[in-house]
């Protein structure tokens, strides 16, 4: 054990460095806005009504990757077929371009040409509105849930599914008694992770949605139009509330596991 | 009852090869074969699971293309299979929301004190022993009133302690709740104490089968006997026997050592070639021209006949214990 002890203290010094680098930028914001100040902020009109817009588009954008990603996550999990390898990093491809590439690309795709003028058509308009946000938001985020869901179902074993069904269970009805519950975990943080980061998408919205601000442009924009002063309680205010949100979900995720 | 015609399945480089059997109404059949020899495979296709080449008829129906869930067979796999998200007694009870079970509060009391479950009912699943799980999963298949009981090595995971018990209660099933059991294993003991028929499976292929006592005494094919540890195989011209087979076989604690040889018996002069002490009988191999022989002597009757490795004397075999094959 005392052999140890120089290999315990390299470790636990370079895992602090890294934690203080994650924590202290947070903890010096907060220290700088002052609990006033946030409380102050937070009860400014354009800031609740950009936060809610944020965690609602995000939120939104989560919704519909899983009802659409959930079962392409199944089909990778369980099928072999033509094309998957191919599929799974075209599926991976979001998180590595830059966004505000990605933002350029929803533009072209959704504003101008066919694709644009057929969702017009059915009312549909990406650009300045939340259709435009909640895309931009589901471009970039959708992998974290999508290989989430896949890694879950994985985990699964199909015997469950044998199982289920020589009880009597059709299919679709094991699906979402056996498969689903046991995949719960991550999924859901999959979800997380997913909604998360759509809080955070900055690049690609301000391309296609400058208004309505999510959190993200209001922050950027107070701060290019007024300065540090007035962007810093925004920027907390929204990390409080957002951190506020994962750890609830988490905590009812974790009393009911 | 149900009756298997061809039944061929390829997966990878294995196939069940064209199977055919049958089981009878309220019988218990057992598939025996080493691992690998693809009956975890065959039991999945009789449920449904695999989609096969071949026909296979419950009773006048066809069921060949029916899936699972509308098949009404039972199925207890070896590694019991039970669903993490539920509690013991949700697993139990899970077929009830599928299908319309007669009876089920008469059903589910006497299924849980005919497996002794009782005490466990509200645990997650995940909490439980191997024999518990066991039952569980025993529980769970009857309770959805099954046609038919496919068992998957349904005692490998269990305590040997509790093994018994449970053979017991297996072979209960039958007829406490009126159904048939298809039962895989790897192990002939286990058939031998449950099966009223037995089907000998191997590399994907039935060799034999029949009704049990006759298959596990007197097998038809060598790879037959070797599987059921039938030892000292041989050809019959050694007992210049008129060959009733190609091959006989004799058990080892039947064979009898001698420094002199008995008209009466067969009887073959022989060399001791290796001895091997076990705490209350000695395995003593000898050779008879170039077949060597494979014995059991019991402590007191080695020590009296003094045998010793490098010595020659006469190894004698019953008539009424040679196994012709």
């Amino acid at each position: 054990m005392i052999r140890d002890k120089g290999f315990l203290i390299i470790f636990i010094f370079l895992g602090a460095v890294i934690s203080l680098f994650l924590l202290v930028p947070l903890v010096q914001l907060f220290l700088n806005v002052g609990p006033f100040r946030l409380l102050e902020t937070l009860q400014d009109k354009e800031v609740y009504e950009s936060i809610f817009l944020t965690l609602k588009s995000s939120f939104y954008a989560v919704l519909f990757v899983a009802l659409t990603g959930i079962p392409l996550a199944y089909l990778i999990a369980r099928y072999d077929f033509w094309g998957k390898s191919f599929l799974e990093s075209l599926l991976d491809v979001p998180v590595m371009v830059p966004h505000t590439a990605a933002g350029i690309a929803l533009l072209v795709t959704f504003q101008n040409g066919e694709i644009g003028d057929f969702f017009k058509s059915i009312g549909l308009e990406f650009m300045d509105t939340t259709t435009g946000i909640m895309a931009a938001m589901m471009f970039l985020s959708a992998p974290f849930l999508i290989n989430g869901a896949k890694e879950g179902f994985r985990k699964v074993d199909v015997k469950y599914e044998h199982m289920a069904r020589t009880l009597g269970a059709s299919r679709m009805s094991t699906f979402f008694s056996i498969v689903l519950p046991n995949a719960r975990n991550d999924i859901l943080n999959g979800a997380l992770m997913m909604w998360s980061r759509g809080l955070g998408e900055f690049g690609a919205v301000v391309i296609i949605a400058y208004h309505p601000m999510v959190a993200p442009v209001l922050i950027y924009d107070r701060f290019t139009n007024f300065g540090l002063q007035y962007s810093a309680p925004v920027a907390a205010s929204m990390i409080l509330v957002s951190v506020s949100v994962f750890l609830a979900i988490r905590f009812v995720n974790n009393k009911f596991s | 009852m149900l009756k298997v015609e061809n039944l061929f399945l390829q997966k990878g480089d294995f196939s069940l090869k064209k199977l055919s059997f049958a089981v009878e109404k309220n019988s218990y059949f057992v598939i025996l074969g080493k691992t690998g020899s693809g009956k975890t495979m065959l039991l999945e296709s009789l449920a449904g699971i695999n989609q096969i080449n071949g026909k296979i008829f419950f009773g006048e129906e066809d069921i060949t293309h029916l899936p699972p869930e509308k098949r009404g067979f039972g199925f207890v796999y070896q590694d019991f299979v039970l669903f993490p998200n539920l509690t013991v007694k949700e697993n139990i009870v899970f077929a009830s929301r599928y299908k319309q079970i007669l009876d089920v509060d008469t059903l589910f009391a006497d299924i849980i004190n005919f497996l002794q479950i009782e005490h466990i009912l509200e645990r997650k699943t995940t909490h439980l022993s191997g024999g518990e799980k066991q039952r569980v999963a025993m529980a769970r298949a009857i309770y959805s009133r099954p046609k038919l009981l496919l068992l998957d090595e349904p005692l490998s995971a269990v305590d040997p302690t509790f093994r018994n018990a449970i053979m017991k209660s297996l072979k209960e099933i039958v007829k406490r709740y009126d159904t048939t059991i298809i039962h895989v294993t790897h192990n002939f003991r286990e058939a031998s104490y449950l099966a009223d028929n037995i089907a000998v499976m191997m590399d994907g292929s039935i060799l034999e089968q029949g009704e049990a006592n006759s298959i596990l005494n007197h097998p038809k094919s060598i790879e037959v006997a070797q599987f059921l540890g039938f030892k000292n195989i041989f050809p019959s011209s050694l007992i210049h026997q008129k060959a009733e087979a190609e091959v006989f076989s004799i058990d080892p604690s039947a064979i009898l050592f001698s420094h002199t040889s008995s008209a009466s018996e067969y009887c073959f002069k022989c060399t001791i070639e290796d001895i091997m002490g076990i705490s209350d009988h000695y395995k003593v191999f000898a050779r008879v021209k170039e077949h060597l022989f494979f014995a059991k002597v019991p402590k007191h009757m080695f020590e009296k006949l003094d045998l010793k490795e490098g010595i020659k004397c006469f190894l004698c075999i019953k008539k009424k214990d040679i196994v012709f094959i």
